[in-house]
């Protein structure tokens, strides 16, 4: 029997940043992993996928070599080697994670969680049953993908994003069923090893919510490389034959037949609370299975929180592990709350989309007056000179006081970009502020420096619109 | 048109807003007293710029607005241009529905304000979505949090009050908010004790003569229609002493890491008044006798109780006096009133016994206190000053060339 003050289900990056928080204040922390720490991102999401790609983009470079001056010839991928390093990349953050929390005297127990009580959960390990009384739970299990009706994963022919990145070899015609983050970063990715792309989608844009103008050049380099793209289309019908997958897509031209090796499902996820009966507790959660909480991150039942993924969308990492610290310190008496004002999101695809804040679209609802500035990437000397100039910067700003409201970005390093644009908004700061900030020169940054500069309406390296 | 709060006078960049005179929607005409302001010297009520409908005002009583920021917008009609106000998004809708046990947070879009600010607030228990900014264009800084949660200090004190009862089932405790001049005062005093190194120097004198000179003098005061109290007099004595000790009439400027000498004599005299203590300046005493020091210190006090000072009234002292022998005790400990250096409490005069040339004798005595700041001058040099005005005091042949 293992007495805590803090009992975390789930050691993803929300449970196991929450339970180094919480061992840092003094609590007596213990984190319930049922698989690997590091969850759902370090494992099979986030750090695997952008180690593949890393390896894809490296691939797609080397075949342009020529252009730059760089004979290379018989490029050849050898995919276990590249499953190989991607798997140590992995290994190594699931170590230091596991260092930290110990280091931190937080104890780790692995097996399944359930609750039996209302302050005990039982933990089924290999080596049999551990018991843990809590003074506060910490829900942090997560999401898992969800599939479609008729389109149920089987491990083999059709898979979700987990197996996707276990793929052993380029499949020549791969059809990814869901334009999201995680659809497109597969179509980028599998599109440079090799693969023949079909993308379902169903509605209007691939990436939902994103800014269309953003969108379009995602859509247009897919379908440039080869990509067909279905919108407002959904799969009828998929028939196996053999290794092969017969899928009929309903779409607004007609029916269309695609023949796949591998059907990849990425239409979203769902939280994953089913094996901790958390019915004894009596949790709220919405229609969705979500838990509801505030921004304490406390559900409707004294002492006991949820956080990251399984609290809802948007499912990211970097939201999952704020909100950990937030509740370690909220348990702990500390006065935290999610107050942030923005999360910024980063999509992996080529080029890459990267979006904090207000879309144009959205804050003219919000009732702006908006002002938009763009950049492209074209006109900017560094992206030029790294062979990657494709894309732009897009401002939206209040016209009434210049305070920005959303920044989105299309093109390289897209997601290393966001941050300045996160701690802008965070800041209150105007685009004048971001203008008069010297950035350093070759740099990507200066796109949103000129970007801001025409918001203020003195443009250098573009012509006053 | 924008309302913001004009300048109040010299050295004064803030105000609280005690009471508005006017509300949204009201018509006010040019001129007409809309608000009063408590700086940290006096209230000031100030009027309307224009004449016109007030559309919005944004600072709420016992707020505190800086100098230049807008508190209120008046439409003058006819231009018809929209109020200038603050366009906040919508907030952002609720992720789900909130758990009922628990509040949900203020719309975090809206305000505009760092992300370690919004911490602060949460630290002191500040409602930041209800704090008014006071950096460019509205933001809040860790100040406008600081100040509000200096003034929700008591609020916070009403929550845990309240189920107090007592066993007879009223209240046992009554719970009074800390504002206007009384915040003021604590403020001041607070800062007073903070930032100075005070001592206080007592030392006795006895004022038989002076009893009697007064008694000599009350008849031509009444002449000419003032009432003579002691306090001209000893304001008098001061005047030599303060001359010849510099260093009690003086200020520290420590950024600039000097004293200021000044050569000017204008004496605080700290009043009693419902609301509070405020401090009237009777300014140059030294080139005035003791009927017009008396006439003002008449016309300075009667305003005093009746709220009427104005800026300059309470304006520049370099010394103060607080005189508490009408009402009794024996000496006292005062806070001086900075950035002066040094305050001297007047006590009582009693029939006391002193022993005069081996021999006890029934006189008319009273203690003075002088509470001074030790990091401008040693405590030496405060016995002696006093022991100067303690001389003055006693010999009246002294004190009459002084005060005529």
């Amino acid at each position: 029997m293992i007495e805590a003050d803090v009992a975390i289900v789930g050691g993803g990056p929300g449970g196991y940043v929450c339970g180094i928080r919480a061992a840092q204040l003094g609590l007596k922390t213990v984190v319930i992993e049922a698989d690997r720490l590091g969850g759902e991102c370090v494992n099979y999401g986030c750090i695997p996928s952008k180690s593949l790609i890393t390896i894809a983009k490296l691939v797609d470079k080397v075949k342009e070599a020529e252009k730059y001056g760089v004979q290379s010839s018989g490029v050849h991928v050898d995919f276990a080697q590249m499953q190989k390093w991607k798997s140590e990349v992995i290994g190594k953050l699931v170590s230091g994670i596991e260092f930290l929390l110990r280091s931190n005297h937080a104890t780790v127990i692995y097996g399944e969680a359930e609750v039996v009580s209302k302050d005990r959960i039982s933990v089924t390990t290999t080596n049999g049953r551990e018991e843990v009384t809590f003074r506060n739970l910490v829900i942090a299990s997560g999401t898992r993908s969800s599939s479609l009706p008729g389109l149920e994963f089987d491990g083999g022919l059709v898979i979700g994003s987990k197996e996707g990145l276990d793929l052993t070899a380029a499949p020549r015609r791969l059809l990814i069923v869901g334009g999201g983050a995680i659809g497109l970063e597969f179509a980028s990715m599998f599109q440079k090893l090799g693969s023949t792309i079909t993308v379902v989608e169903i509605m209007d844009q691939l990436l939902p919510g994103t800014d269309p103008e953003v969108v379009r050049l995602v859509h247009r380099k897919l379908e440039g490389r080869g990509a067909k793209i279905y919108l407002k289309s959904k799969v009828a019908k998929l028939t196996k034959k053999g290794s092969e997958a017969e899928v009929e897509v309903e779409t607004p031209e007609g029916m269309v037949t695609i023949v796949a090796n591998k059907v990849l499902v990425s239409v979203g996820r769902k939280p994953r609370t089913e094996r901790m009966n958390l019915k004894v507790l009596g949790v709220q959660t919405d229609q969705r299975g979500y838990i509801v909480t505030n921004e304490k991150m406390q559900t409707n039942v004294q002492g006991v929180y949820a956080i990251g993924d399984v609290r809802g969308p948007p499912l990211l990492e970097h939201k999952a592990a704020k909100e950990g610290i937030v509740a370690a310190e909220c348990i702990a008496g500390l006065p935290s709350a999610a107050d942030w004002k923005v999360i910024p999101d980063a999509v992996f695809c080529d080029p890459e989309v990267a979006s904090v804040g207000m879309t144009e679209a959205k804050a003219a609802e919000a009732g702006y007056k908006v002002k938009r500035s763009r950049f492209q990437f074209a006109a900017l000397g560094r992206a030029l000179s790294t062979g990657d100039p494709e894309g732009f910067v897009k401002i939206v700003s209040n016209e009434e006081d210049g305070q920005v409201l959303g920044v989105q970005i299309v093109g390289p390093e897209a997601s290393n970009l966001i941050s300045e644009a996160a701690l802008a908004i965070e800041m209150g700061a105007t685009v004048e502020d971001i203008a008069m900030t010297i950035h350093p020169h070759p740099t990507l940054p200066e796109a949103i420096m000129e970007a801001a500069e025409s918001a203020s309406g003195r443009p250098i390296h573009q012509l006053k619109t | 048109m924008e309302f913001k709060l004009p300048d109040l006078g010299e050295g004064i960049t803030e105000g609280e807003v005690i009471k508005w005179l006017t509300k949204e929607g009201d018509q006010v005409k040019e001129d007409q007293p809309i608000v009063e302001v408590m700086t940290d010297k006096v209230n000031v009520q100030i009027p309307s710029p224009r004449s016109g409908r007030v559309t919005k005002i944004f600072v709420k009583e016992g707020d505190v607005a800086k100098v230049g920021q807008t508190i209120m917008v008046i439409d003058e009609g006819g231009s018809g241009t929209p109020p200038q106000a603050l366009v906040f998004p919508a907030p952002r809708p609720p992720v789900a529905a909130t758990p009922a046990p628990v509040q949900s947070a203020p719309p975090a879009q809206g305000v505009l304000a760092t992300p370690a600010t919004r911490k602060l607030a949460r630290e002191l228990g500040v409602d930041i979505a209800a704090v008014s900014g006071s950096g460019p264009g509205g933001r809040i800084v860790d100040d406008d949090v600081k100040r509000s949660a200096a003034r929700s200090g008591t609020s916070t004190v009403t929550v845990q009050a309240a189920p107090a009862a007592s066993p007879t089932g009223g209240p046992r405790e009554d719970v009074v908010p800390l504002r206007g001049l009384r915040r003021t005062i604590s403020d001041r005093m607070v800062k007073s004790l903070r930032t100075t190194a005070q001592v206080t120097h007592v030392d006795e004198a006895d004022v038989t003569e002076l009893v009697l000179l007064r008694e000599a003098l009350k008849g031509s005061a009444e002449k000419r229609g003032v009432h003579l109290t002691y306090l001209p007099f000893i304001i008098k004595a001061l005047v030599p002493a303060l001359k010849e000790f510099p260093y009690v009439n003086s200020s520290l400027d420590e950024q600039g890491g000097s004293i200021i000498l000044k050569k000017y004599y204008n004496i605080g005299v700290a009043t009693d008044t419902e609301q509070g203590l405020v401090v009237p300046v009777v300014k140059d005493v030294d080139r005035k006798d003791i009927f017009e020091l008396a006439g003002e210190i008449e016309k300075l006090s009667s305003k005093a109780r009746g709220g009427q000072l104005s800026l300059d009234d309470v304006h520049g002292s370099t010394f103060t006096i607080t005189n508490v022998g009408a009402i009794g005790g024996l000496f006292a400990t005062p806070i001086i009133n900075i950035p002066e250096v040094a305050i001297l409490g007047l006590h009582k005069i009693a029939k006391r016994p002193v022993v005069r040339e081996d021999k006890i004798e029934i006189r008319d005595t009273t203690y003075l206190s002088l509470s001074f700041d030790h990091r401008v001058f040693d405590g030496a040099y405060a016995a002696r000053f006093t022991s100067r005005v303690v001389e003055t005091i006693q010999d009246t042949k002294k004190l009459l060339a002084e005060v005529l």
